[in-house]
């Protein structure tokens, strides 16, 4: 195949193009195509983390009484079409935040400072956290194991800030996301991927290395 | 089922308070804009058919809101979408210069985009939309999203780098 034009580096980057096989073949014997990829990747997180602004609370609750006073007064209007719109969002979340977490393991693993706390030790990476996120988790002991803390950093992911824990296996490197929210892990762009949730939140990891692996570490939490 | 109107919509206030924002470039005026989004939404409730997207529904609104605006129309201008001079690729992109580049240059960089590139810059970066969902809330086709997503994307790079 020859290389990826201008439009196909940015279709791919987005998650727009539905068959590319034969294209991810090239990008894996072509350096230039993947580093285009990977520039148009990072250009695009950088977009959100630069651009996103989050109303103050104050804000949110100020809009939420002008428009809906006391609780349920209405809450009838919409009652009929609820369950198809219920059926639609989550459906449209889940499939918009597919890509996000491969994408943002991509990015972040390319960047040249992809940990904002570097440290193998959970009790220092766990700490760094608080204040930072609206909620706190635990980083298992992976002392005995494959598996390495090498640090973190927040970032976000459908719309929240998560937690991001980068964790070494040999030569590899995978990504724990954390969050409040679900944390959908389809299509994945040929990275491993498992999730589940515990005390409210949900953990993702991903990875280029056997599911198995991953299912491993998972054990640790 | 018994989901309020408020309970599906106001998920996405953050967003849509967000992407105001970026329209009107003033706190108050975004407020304001969200607010009477919401209003319009919930007025038009009944036309809004099932199987089609409510988030690129209520972005819809809320540009429809902005456009009809007095700062709506002022920043609404013009554009030629079959204009290929800023379409050309031009070299290997520097993966590292994005490091090097703070917030302030870029959020500046987006802010100095004419608003027919900034608005799908936003919903495809920030709001993770897909170009059809993003074609829904704008009315415009995939392949003019595609198209101003390109050049969006080559503006703000070219403003970074011509920083360094």
């Amino acid at each position: 195949m020859t290389h990826l034009n201008r439009e196909e580096i940015q279709r791919y980057a987005d998650g727009e193009l539905d068959d590319a096989a034969a294209l991810e073949q090239h990008l894996r014997d072509c350096a230039a195509c993947a580093n285009a990829v990977v520039a148009e990747m990072q250009l695009r997180h950088a977009v959100r983390d630069a651009a996103r602004m989050m109303p103050a609370d104050a804000v949110r609750a100020r809009v939420r009484r002008r428009l809906f006073g006391s609780p349920h007064t209405w809450a009838w209007i919409a009652a009929a079409a609820a369950a198809a719109f219920i059926v639609g969002g989550i459906l449209a979340s889940a499939l918009t935040s597919s890509r996000e977490l491969a994408d943002l393991h991509a990015t972040i693993l390319a960047s040249a400072n992809p940990v904002d706390v570097i440290s193998t030790d959970r009790h220092t990476v766990k700490p760094w956290f608080e204040g930072k996120l609206p909620f706190s988790f635990t980083v298992p002991e992976l002392a005995g194991t494959p598996f390495r803390i090498i640090g973190g950093r927040v970032a976000y992911a459908h719309g929240q800030p998560v937690a991001y824990v980068m964790i070494g296996k040999g030569g590899h490197k995978l990504s724990l996301f954390v969050a409040q929210t679900a944390l959908p892990a389809r299509g994945m762009r040929g990275f491993e991927s498992v999730t589940w949730r515990a005390n409210g939140l949900t953990y993702a990891l991903v990875g280029d290395v056997p599911r198995s692996d991953l299912e491993q570490l998972r054990a640790r939490f | 089922m018994s989901m309020s109107f408020e309970d599906l919509a106001m998920p996405l206030f953050p967003s849509l308070y967000g992407y105001a924002r970026w329209l009107t470039g003033e706190p108050n005026e975004a407020e304001d804009l969200v607010q009477e989004t919401y209003l319009k939404a919930l007025r038009g409730f009944d036309s809004f058919r099932d199987g089609t997207n409510f988030r690129a529904w209520m972005f819809r609104i809320l540009r429809n809101t902005f456009l009809t605006s007095r700062s709506g129309l002022r920043v609404m201008e013009p554009l030629d979408d079959d204009a290929a001079e800023d379409i050309a690729w031009e070299g290997t992109p520097d993966t590292h210069f994005l490091n090097r580049a703070n917030g302030e240059a870029l959020r500046r960089a987006i802010e100095a985009l004419p608003l027919p590139f900034r608005e799908v810059l936003l919903l495809s970066d920030v709001e993770n939309m897909r170009y059809k969902e993003i074609s829904e809330a704008l009315g415009i086709p995939v392949g003019t999203v595609t198209s101003r997503l390109m050049r969006a994307r080559r503006r703000v790079r070219a403003a970074l780098e011509g920083m360094r």
